[in-house]
């Protein structure tokens, strides 16, 4: 059979695959819009999003919304600490150290939850049944629906934020302009201990929706977070927009891909996405206010 | 009579030249540049004494200590090399462990599949790394902070894809086996106390030859390109192929590094050339203290320790590293080492003033 037989099925997995990376995206723009930090541990706020969910589930025997709304809560509690505990005493440190101290972080979230809850995979059941939809010959996951629509409503609540309140402007321009925001009487420490809750909050939404679809192991969120980064650099870099559409592409790039090559080597292919855009389009497809398109 | 004699002489010169000039040329990789303006001792006293500290060290320590030093010993050479590239030119890699994974891996398929020995595999090794480098290189060093950081790291993960996959060549997850000990004309280094010193004699003279490199005119650019690129380009440094050269030589280093650490463990797997391995190197290389070539050793020596004490704790090891590793970037972020005298000072002169000061009140 040719492998384009498979590609529309491969789409409709591609731009479910998309909108988880998407989700993860806007984790790291929320961040980076009001700190230019770039947060390693965020693929493990979306593991833990899923892993304590499942806790609350098996473990305490709470009902699905509670216990998934008790999990977000905890996440944006963990990313309120990573600010306090680490980002914050190395608020002046080069961007060297910052990514180091983060990648510490990730290590310690993702071994201690394999301590707390074990290293077994998780699995969540779906919202709304295991039946898959079939629309014109493609079967489509229900979850798939959730988490599309997730992203969307995810998206607007974001652009409501930033565009529509006060806090949400004085998160923006105490990145993109520090002195300004000093004088104004901004309190920058603040703007950025929010801005990880709130990016602990997306990421944990994220993991909330993904486990049904995916085994969550302990150690499944560096190569999520991984993605969803190059998912922000695609898509261009510090937009929300930017990392909706880069989520996309990455995800249907990386599932089409599968048609051509062996599924083995599906984990290279984003990291390649990622070197062709950084060498050719550094600045994204939507371009980045951060990235100044003559020096990069 | 006299115009006979010169011809002669010029002749004779000249057959001689070529080997005069390649042998000049190795001497002066580790021997100091007489050329140089001022005058600063290259060997200090300190040096005769970490030599002797070297050569003795392994009377007194157990057979256990001797191997954990050799392990020491190779990350040390990788992380003197990435000092280079990120201590004083001011680059950010985490592919590091995938220049060290393409060191052996050649070492590995060359003395396995082709029977070469493993003094050419060992060639072969750092030129392999330093190619993969110089191609990896040339485009992706245009990137700064961030993104240069990420395109490493996705170098290094596409490495680890590739190895997994290509069952054929590298024989994916569960690697090659049986690659025979290091070898020079005979001497075989089968004992830890032999690879002890074949690794760290091997690490002396890479120290020799970035001390050097760190003095020449290459290593004064690198200086210049981390304090700011725009003004290296604007007194005549060609920013991107210093970048590039650094970039090459801290793999061939890693290459070197990664070609003894088969032979040492005569296995080359996946595992041990994850993420992980670049997150220690570059911890040795802060915690060493940027651009300073003895520190990185020492901190070699110190992870190394402290990640072989950890793995006793099982599974609470991973937990326990990552927040020793957060404790050190928050309480020593310009390194353990540096300027050591003027913190101790300090720290003395606040407990007098303390004193003092308790002493009035009272």
């Amino acid at each position: 059979m040719p492998p384009w037989v498979h590609i529309p099925q491969l789409l409709a997995a591609g731009i479910t695959m998309g909108a988880i990376y998407a989700l993860v995206a806007l984790g790291f723009v929320i961040i980076v819009r009001a700190s230019q930090i770039l947060n390693f541990a965020q693929g493990e706020f979306v593991m833990r999003g899923g892993v304590v969910t499942f806790f609350f589930i098996k473990g305490a025997g709470l009902p699905y919304p509670l216990a998934a709304l008790l999990a977000v809560i905890s996440v944006v509690c963990i990313g309120f600490l990573l600010h306090l505990l680490v980002i914050y005493p190395l608020r002046k440190a080069s961007v060297l150290i910052l990514i180091m101290a983060t990648v510490g972080a990730s290590i310690v979230l993702s071994n201690t939850s394999a301590l707390l809850f074990g290293t077994l995979p998780k699995a969540l059941p779906p919202f709304s049944g295991d039946l898959p939809l079939e629309i014109g010959g493609i079967r489509i996951a229900p979850q798939g629906l959730w988490v599309l629509g997730a992203t969307f409503f995810l998206f607007f609540v974001l652009y409501l934020l930033s565009n529509r309140t006060l806090v949400g402007k004085a998160m923006e321009a105490s990145s993109t302009d520090p002195l300004g925001a000093d004088l104004t009487g901004i309190a920058r420490n603040f703007m950025v201990f929010l801005a990880f809750g709130v990016s602990a909050g997306v990421g944990a939404i994220a993991g909330v929706l993904v486990t049904p679809l995916f085994y969550t192991s302990y150690n499944a969120g560096t190569l999520l977070g991984l993605k969803g980064f190059i998912a922000a650099v695609v898509g261009g870099w510090g937009k929300n927009s930017g990392a909706i559409l880069g989520g996309f592409v990455l995800g249907i790039v990386e599932s089409t891909s599968i048609a051509f090559i062996p599924a083995g080597y599906k984990d290279a292919v984003a990291f390649v996405v990622l070197l062709l855009i950084l060498y050719f389009r550094p600045k994204g497809i939507l371009g980045s206010p951060y990235i100044d398109s003559r020096r990069w | 009579m006299v115009k006979e004699y010169n011809k002669e002489y010029k002749i004779e010169y000249r057959k001689r030249d070529i080997l005069y000039t390649a042998g000049l040329w190795l001497v002066s990789l580790i021997l100091p540049d007489p050329h140089l303006p001022y005058r600063r001792e290259f060997i200090k006293k300190r040096d005769f004494f970490y030599l002797g500290a070297l050569v003795l060290l392994p009377l007194i320590l157990s057979d256990p200590l001797v191997y954990l030093m050799v392990l020491a010993g190779i990350y040390a050479i990788v992380s003197l090399g990435l000092s280079l590239f990120l201590g004083y030119a001011g680059q950010i890699s985490l592919g590091h462990a995938a220049f060290f994974g393409i060191g052996a891996y050649t070492t590995a398929i060359l003395t396995t599949r082709y029977a070469v020995s493993p003094l050419g595999a060992f060639g072969a090794s750092a030129l392999a790394a330093a190619v993969c480098a110089y191609l990896i290189g040339k485009p992706i060093l245009k990137l700064k902070g961030y993104f240069l950081a990420l395109a490493t790291l996705g170098f290094g993960e596409i490495f680890l894809v590739m190895v997994r996959e290509s069952r054929s060549l590298t024989g994916g997850v569960s690697g090659i086996f049986g690659i025979p000990w290091f070898s020079v004309a005979g001497l075989v280094f089968d004992t830890y106390l032999k690879q002890y010193y074949l690794i760290w004699g091997v690490l002396i003279a890479l120290v020799l030859f970035a001390k050097n490199l760190v003095r020449s005119k290459m290593g004064r650019a690198l200086l210049a390109v981390a304090a700011s690129e725009d003004a290296a380009a604007s007194v005549g440094i060609n920013v991107a192929q210093v970048k590039v050269r650094v970039f090459v030589v801290s793999a061939a280093f890693a290459g070197l590094a990664g070609s003894l650490f088969s032979c040492v463990m005569s296995t080359a797997n996946p595992q041990g050339f994850s993420l992980g391995l670049s997150v220690l190197i570059v911890m040795m290389v802060i915690m060493g203290g940027m651009g300073n070539l003895y520190g990185p050793i020492f901190a070699a020596i110190f992870l190394t320790w402290l990640t072989d004490v950890l793995g006793g704790y099982q599974e609470y090891s991973l937990p326990i590293y990552g927040v020793i590793l957060i404790l050190l970037l928050i309480f020593f972020p310009d390194g353990v080492g540096t300027r050591l005298n003027a913190r101790l000072i300090y720290l003395i002169s606040y407990w007098g003033r303390k004193r003092r000061r308790e002493k009035v009140d009272i």
